[in-house]
């Protein structure tokens, strides 16, 4: 099972302060750790949202607005991305963290065969030529 | 530049465990669209969550962690999805994103992704392997 693990800004990382090289160093251990027992799939963080924007949908029509935006602590900071065997065991990754303060949220990730009907026979496979292309655009673009 | 772009379905913070797309026609929809970003080189890797009514949080109150199931009840913003795209510029980025075929609940949210080269000096030297602790696993 795939688990995507959402870390939540607050006003330093939204004021764009980066975190202490205390605070990295420990992060750095951390993620360490998720490598050798094989299940960090990917990690990002990202910039504050003044440098982001957001896109409306409403029917055909498409409206920017450009960040910050107001809801601070439901905003994103950064991610992991795990394999783990359960949900229990993404939390106990996430509970070692090095986080001192703040809200972190577990979320499983979609797997094509939690579909059902709806992802027909020619969409899982071009879902799975899409993923096969991806991944090699990723690793050939680093 | 790499960006995340983020879904932000209205409705999906009260959506019951084991909601699923089911409009096949808005899958499909979808699917060509990432077929789209794929076949212009732009996309990197993209996946779609569970209902917070299926997942967890975890706090830090006291420096102990604290774990609450969900749904989150005071949530009104809560991720649906995600696409990581590689683009010249911002402006790009909200061109792909606006293309999405988004119904009319949702708001897709464009943020840059940090890169080593974005960090001081010093804490440059610290995430020297980062690259290499990143997709390291595939499913």
């Amino acid at each position: 099972m795939r688990f995507m693990v959402l870390v939540k800004a607050n006003k330093d990382s939204e004021a764009g302060v980066m975190p202490s090289t205390e605070v990295l160093t420990a992060m750095g251990k951390f993620n360490e750790e998720l490598v050798k027992a094989g299940v960090l799939l990917a990690g990002e963080g990202l910039h504050p949202s003044s440098r982001g924007a957001r896109v409306r949908c409403e029917g055909l029509k498409r409206t920017v607005i450009d960040g910050p935006f107001a809801e601070t602590k439901e905003l994103l900071a950064g991610f992991w991305l795990l394999q783990v065997k359960s949900k229990e065991e993404a939390i106990e990754w996430i509970k070692r963290s090095p986080f001192q303060e703040g809200e972190i949220e577990i979320r499983q990730v979609f797997e094509a065969s939690d579909f059902g009907d709806s992802m027909t026979p020619e969409l899982l496979a071009q879902e799975e030529r899409l993923r096969a292309e991806s991944e090699a655009r990723a690793k050939a673009g680093r | 530049m790499r960006f995340m772009l983020l879904t932000i379905p209205h409705g999906y913070e009260s959506a019951a465990p084991g909601t699923i797309p089911d409009d096949v026609d808005a899958v499909a929809a979808m699917m060509a669209y990432n077929e789209s970003m794929q076949k212009a080189g732009v996309l990197i890797s993209c996946d779609g969550l569970h209902p917070p009514s299926m997942g967890a949080r975890v706090s830090f109150p006291g420096r102990k962690p604290k774990v609450v199931d969900g749904p989150f009840a005071e949530a009104k913003e809560v991720l649906g999805g995600y696409w990581i795209i590689d683009v010249p510029s911002r402006a790009d980025a909200i061109e792909w994103a606006k293309r999405c075929p988004g119904s009319e609940n949702e708001v897709i949210e464009i943020r840059q992704i940090q890169e080593i080269a974005d960090f001081p000096p010093d804490v440059q030297a610290l995430t020297s392997e980062f690259a290499s602790m990143q997709a390291v696993k595939k499913t």
